[in-house]
């Protein structure tokens, strides 16, 4: 038992969202305050970096004000500030990080450096309040699609990761191919539902790693089958595609967790990342993680993208470990998850 | 009223204490050091050594550019969150400006340059008269060679200030245009702290207006606005 509530303050800004939440004791959120530049992007078919940074300094102060005021919770009263320091881009985490530190110093906080992917696992946490470690992690995002062994809440082993493409990018390039916009994963599942995921065999690289995946030859043959349609003034069914694709990744995804569910003896797995926000991905992984004997858990879809509950969520279980971070903490674009 | 002032638009991460016209600190670290790791560290032990007070400032003077575009949102983050800690207030200064405040001396035009990169540079020109800083220009984005013709045609001497090593190794400088001192070439907090004292301060949640002066838009922006032309 603890003998005071703990209240941390939480601060992302690794891509483009711009966030900053207040939780209490690791698991309750008293706010979730995120300023989101996707419309801001859009025109340019993609995140731009510099344009993210100058969004990012407009809004972090602002978006801090706002996340301490929602709680109820004065600077004085918090006990840390938790911040993402990688991976992200580079120049959109030092806005976050910058603030963060002042903050923390100014206000004589400790301060938390957060790994952003072990932020999205602990995304589950605010879910459930009974999940406890050890459990399997699946991250799938734009840039990570990795098994993770979460063995205890400090303590994390990686089992296997994307060798080329992420699922998330994968999801976004065949999105651009088919001329929608960005960000493409949920257009693509918006598609998928009006079309036959059994339409078009794409191959499901399986690879000899078990824990291992390669979604770049699956990109790539949707891209053939796109171009010789078109090559050969035949129709194509966008919706099928959509769904064809999304089946092949998905089918993917949730066979080597299953795998891994099997070879850990884990009875739990969660979906971390921004593509496990994919109602398919959910409905299938939770149905073969049933059939495992295993429970699959996954964020509410605001917790599926980039928010700073989940930072400070993951926080709280650095501070009461004792960890703490130097004035000095850089960002780490490159940042490595387990 | 104690002012800590801060910038961190160029290689220099430069920090200071100014007091009603008085330099009590200043630090100066410029030999490529990453602003982001040394920054605070500056300022934490900026604060130790003088054993002055953090919760005793009333206001962050930052330069807010042009310079580089991630030191100074280095620079204005780290103010904006000072400042809304202490809840005190913040002001602005052009890095352009901060470094005419290196050199207070009338009689001559001040020429601080700002690399803006492919040869061109961000400059203005100043005059010191009755104790007041006069801008002589707006900020300009020009190439180095027009600078100095430009200076050349000047009636007085000129003193070339911040990252203008290069510009005055590759061109031969008109008679009348001289680079600055080492020691007051570069930006130095202290001069930004002292400029402040002359400005007004936003604070409350005025804070949240502090915007960095990057006088041009990002390059994909550029792009995309020669692709699309107004109309
Ligand atoms: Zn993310």
């Amino acid at each position: 038992m603890q003998d005071k509530d703990i209240y941390i303050l939480g601060i992302e800004s690794s891509c483009d969202e711009t966030a900053a939440a207040v939780v209490k004791n690791g698991r309750e959120t008293l706010s979730n305050i995120i300023a989101s530049q996707i419309m801001v992007h859009r025109r340019f078919g993609g995140v731009v970096p510099e344009i993210a940074s100058r969004k990012h300094i407009e809004h972090v102060l602002p978006v801090i004000d706002e996340a301490l005021k929602e709680a109820r919770v004065p600077l004085e009263r918090i006990d840390a500030v938790a911040v993402t320091y990688g991976p992200g881009l580079v120049g959109a985490l030092l806005v976050g990080l910058s603030a963060a530190k002042a903050l923390a110093w100014a206000a004589g906080k400790p301060l938390i450096g957060v790994n952003h992917l072990e932020g999205h696992v602990f995304a589950n946490f605010l879910n459930d309040p009974d999940l406890e470690p050890p459990f399997l992690a699946l991250v799938v995002s734009g840039g990570h699609t990795a098994l993770l062994k979460v063995t205890g809440y400090n303590s994390f082993e990686m089992l296997g990761q994307t060798r080329d493409d992420a699922a998330g990018e994968a999801f976004d390039k065949v999105a651009r191919v088919m001329g929608m916009p960005y960000p493409g994963g949920p257009e693509i599942e918006k598609l998928a539902l009006a079309g036959d995921p059994k339409a078009i065999d794409f191959p499901r690289a399986m690879l000899d790693n078990p824990f291992e995946f390669s979604f770049s030859g699956m990109k790539s043959s949707v891209i053939n089958y796109l171009h010789n349609q078109e090559q050969a003034h035949r129709p194509v069914n966008k919706a099928d595609v959509a769904a064809s694709f999304q089946d092949a990744v998905t089918d993917v995804l949730v066979q080597k967790s299953v795998l891994a569910l099997k070879g850990t003896g884990l009875k739990e797995i969660v979906l971390a990342g921004g593509v496990s926000a994919n109602k398919t991905l959910q409905d299938k992984l939770a149905a073969a993680a049933g059939s495992a004997g295993a429970r699959l858990v996954h964020p509410t879809k605001i917790l599926c993208t980039d928010n700073a509950v989940m930072i400070a969520c993951r926080g709280y279980y650095q501070y009461v470990a004792g960890d703490r971070s130097p004035l000095d903490l850089n960002a780490d674009p490159a940042l490595k998850l387990g | 009223m104690l002012t800590l002032a801060l910038d961190t638009a160029t290689k220099a991460c430069s920090v200071a204490l100014v007091q009603d016209g008085t330099v009590l600190a200043a630090y100066d670290i410029s030999i490529n050091l990453t602003h982001s790791e040394g920054l605070m560290p500056q300022i934490d032990q900026m604060f130790r050594r003088t054993g002055l007070p953090k919760g005793k400032v009333d206001r962050i003077a930052v330069s807010i550019g042009p310079g580089s575009f991630t030191g100074l949102r280095i620079g204005l983050a780290a103010a904006e969150a000072m400042a809304y800690a202490w809840q005190c207030g913040v002001s602005g200064v052009n890095t352009l400006e901060g470094m005419a405040w290196n050199v207070p001396v009338e009689g001559i035009v001040l020429a601080p340059v700002l690399d803006a990169q492919k040869g061109n540079v961000y400059t203005a020109f100043y005059t010191w008269q009755g104790g007041a800083l006069q801008c002589l220009t707006d900020v300009r984005m020009l190439s180095g060679s027009e600078l100095l013709r430009q200076a050349g045609e000047l009636d007085r001497p000129v003193l070339l200030l911040g990252e203008c090593l290069r510009l005055a190794k590759r061109e031969s400088l008109p008679q009348n245009v001289t680079v600055a001192a080492e020691q007051i070439r570069l930006p130095h907090a202290a001069s930004v702290g002292l400029a402040a004292e002359r400005k007004d301060m936003l604070s409350g949640e005025g804070l949240f207006r502090l915007r960095p002066f990057y006088y041009r838009k990002s390059e994909a922006e550029e792009l995309w606005e020669k692709k699309h032309p107004a109309g």
